[in-house]
């Protein structure tokens, strides 16, 4: 419990993502309350890969959109990178999305009638980033997911694992602390969806924070670390998977 | 970001292309309507500055005060009182009688004036002939010269009557003219000053007539030369009359007075144009609410991934206005153009006008117009794009 407070200290980096006892509780029109997560904690340090699953109604989405700082919590605590968020105004929450967070959604979620290049520099537009500067930064995203040659195309002259490289091209661009993608994989077909995920696998390679929302097997076996969700809360975690290079649980907090 | 925002404004303008047109079709009407009266008003103005202009002089008109039983004719003392101010005086009676020359049959006003009319009234203008003379005028020579209504009454198929005899019949006496001139229709403004009349020598119309008294003036047209400021000639004027004849005995009319007209009638057209202008950009404000809420929820996703990205409400705010305003903008500017053309088309058609008259002010007041109304009909849309909560936007289908 004590190491809870271990980001305001020197000494090893904070975590990413360090919730505890989030909650949150939707009034429905029918004047029932719906708590969607009954006092969830996650911690997710620096540099993981790490998926969430679970069955629909789990809470997991609800989970994400807090995590994605799009929503608050009704109680608890969210520190995303040191900074507590869970109290935040709506504005403040932009900046700390536009600054922290990069999206990849399972739609893709692209401008259509901008081309590739103007789509990955949206985020940087909103940070204030000059436009000579922005063109230079996305066109270095999109090289990075292998789209070089596309910077001009639009999204309907792209094909759908295109398309999402496009997306996470942009979820990159402003060198966030977590790519935060939920179910990156759902619209494409399962050779562009390996094809997505492999770049994924690189991009953690590369020492990035991933954390992906699944419900395919498949797709949670490459990560280091799966999060199991039920009814709100955490049923279990589960460090298997060929790529998990520590033991995860309290062992990186207690390395000093 | 205010550029990028303008851009991705205009293509979204651009991808709806129908639409946006239909929609600024009520601004544009509104800006046509509004800029169309703004300049109307200058350009009558100017029309109307022009035609005394053209007549070369400013003029005053002195009567009697009716009102006064004191108040008499004018003598030929105050003419010559008058005449040491800077103003060129008309001695003028006037007769009415029955005019004939051949079949035709006409009402006549006959004015005897001095010969120096043409001088003193820059309307006289000679379409045929010659205008009489001093030495006509001295020895009271049966000549006149006829208004263009009144050779047009005399002489329907004769543009030229000049050596042509007119009898002219004044109660009970009958009397023979010879045609010497015939006048210019008048034009412009003065157009509805417009009457049969002929002019003879003042001399003749106190020989012919008796009962017309000498030197009794009922009426003194006065002329003063443009240079002059026409307020403190005035003034001077009046004050040599009331010492003469004291005061509220005379009053001066101004020709813009004889004006007031035609600028009665270029107000009402105004005021209906106005009214036309306001109503449209009303309509065209509200199609302008329409089509930005629609677009607000069409693109309720966009605006989800934009707030996703990092977009402050403030951001998404300014962009939708935006979008607004480059509807209104593109609405108005088609409006102005539109107005021009009218404008130019109307000082073409209508005699009155004689230029366009487009002042910056009158542009700059289109564009603003348009501005207003794209930011007071476009807030409500953007704020609610503002408002929109990035999950349910995300999630909207």
């Amino acid at each position: 419990m004590t190491l809870a407070a271990g980001g305001a200290r020197p000494g090893p980096p904070p975590p990413v993502i360090d919730a505890e006892g989030l909650e949150k509780s939707y009034a429905r029109e029918s004047g029932l309350e719906v708590r969607a997560l009954r006092g969830l904690d996650l911690r997710v340090q620096r540099g993981e890969y790490l998926a969430i699953m679970g069955p629909s109604g789990s809470g997991k989405s609800t989970l994400l959109q807090i995590l994605g700082c799009l929503d608050a919590p009704t109680a608890g605590s969210y520190r995303l990178a040191g900074e507590e968020v869970a109290r935040m105004d709506e504005d403040a929450l932009a900046e700390v999305r536009n600054r922290r967070i990069g999206f990849v959604f399972q739609a893709f979620n692209l401008l259509p009638g901008a081309s590739a290049l103007r789509n990955v520099a949206l985020p940087l537009m909103y940070r204030g980033v000059r436009p000579g500067q922005r063109a230079e930064r996305a066109a270095a995203a999109l090289a990075r997911v292998g789209l070089a040659d596309r910077l001009d195309h639009r999204p309907n002259e792209l094909s759908g694992g295109q398309r999402q490289r496009v997306a996470i091209a942009r979820a990159l661009v402003t060198e966030p602390d977590i790519l935060l993608a939920d179910e990156p994989t759902g619209n494409l077909d399962s050779r562009t969806g390996r094809e997505v995920l492999a770049l994924f696998d690189a991009l953690h390679d590369e020492g990035r924070t991933v954390l992906l929302v699944t419900h395919e097997a498949e797709v949670a076996e490459r990560t280091d670390r799966v999060v199991h969700i039920r009814d709100g809360r955490v049923e279990s975690i589960q460090t298997a998977g060929p790529r998990a290079a520590a033991p995860v649980g309290a062992a990186p907090e207690g390395a000093p | 970001m205010i550029l990028e925002n303008l851009r991705s404004a205009f293509e979204a303008l651009a991808a709806n292309r129908l639409r946006s047109v239909l929609t600024l079709l009520g601004v544009m009407i509104g800006v046509f309507a509004v800029t169309t009266t703004v300049s109307l008003g200058a350009i009558a103005t100017a029309g109307i500055t022009g035609q005394l202009q053209a007549f070369g002089n400013q003029a005053l008109f002195i009567t009697p005060n009716e009102d006064n039983p004191a108040s008499t004719a004018f003598s030929d003392a105050d003419i010559d009182a008058l005449s040491r101010l800077p103003v060129s005086v008309l001695r003028q009676r006037s007769v009415r009688g029955v005019a004939r020359a051949g079949t035709e049959e006409a009402s006549l006003v006959l004015n005897g004036v001095t010969a120096n009319a043409p001088q003193v009234d820059r309307t006289i203008k000679l379409a045929r002939g010659r205008y009489f003379s001093e030495d006509e005028d001295r020895r009271a020579a049966p000549v006149m010269v006829l208004s263009a209504d009144a050779r047009e009454a005399l002489f329907p198929s004769d543009p030229n009557p000049v050596g042509r005899e007119v009898s002219v019949t004044v109660g009970s006496s009958r009397t023979f003219y010879t045609v010497i001139g015939a006048k210019e229709p008048l034009t412009g403004a003065f157009s509805f000053a417009a009457s049969a009349s002929a002019d003879v020598p003042l001399q003749t119309l106190y020989q012919v007539y008796p009962s017309v008294t000498r030197g009794e003036y009922p009426f003194l047209p006065l002329t003063v030369s443009l240079e002059r400021d026409l307020g403190d000639i005035e003034a001077q004027v009046g004050a040599v009359l009331a010492r003469r004849r004291g005061a509220d005995t005379f009053r001066i009319q101004t020709i813009e007075g004889a004006l007031t007209l035609f600028k009665t009638i270029t107000t009402i057209l105004q005021a209906v144009l106005g009214g036309i202008g306001a109503v449209s950009l009303l309509v065209g404000g509200i199609g302008i609410l329409n089509i930005m809420l629609v677009s607000v929820t069409e693109r309720t996703r966009e605006i989800g991934l934009r707030k996703a990205l990092g977009a402050r409400k403030g951001v998404i705010l300014q962009q939708f206005l935006i979008e607004a305003v480059a509807l209104t903008v593109v609405g108005g500017l088609i409006g102005l153009a539109a107005a021009i053309g009218t404008l130019y088309l109307a000082v073409a058609l209508v005699p009155f006008l004689d230029q366009v008259v487009l002042s910056p002010f009158t542009v700059l007041l289109g564009l603003f117009v348009s501005v207003v109304t794209g930011i007071v009909f476009g807030v409500w849309p953007a704020s609610r794009a503002a408002n929109l909560s990035p999950i349910e936007a995300l999630r909207y289908e």
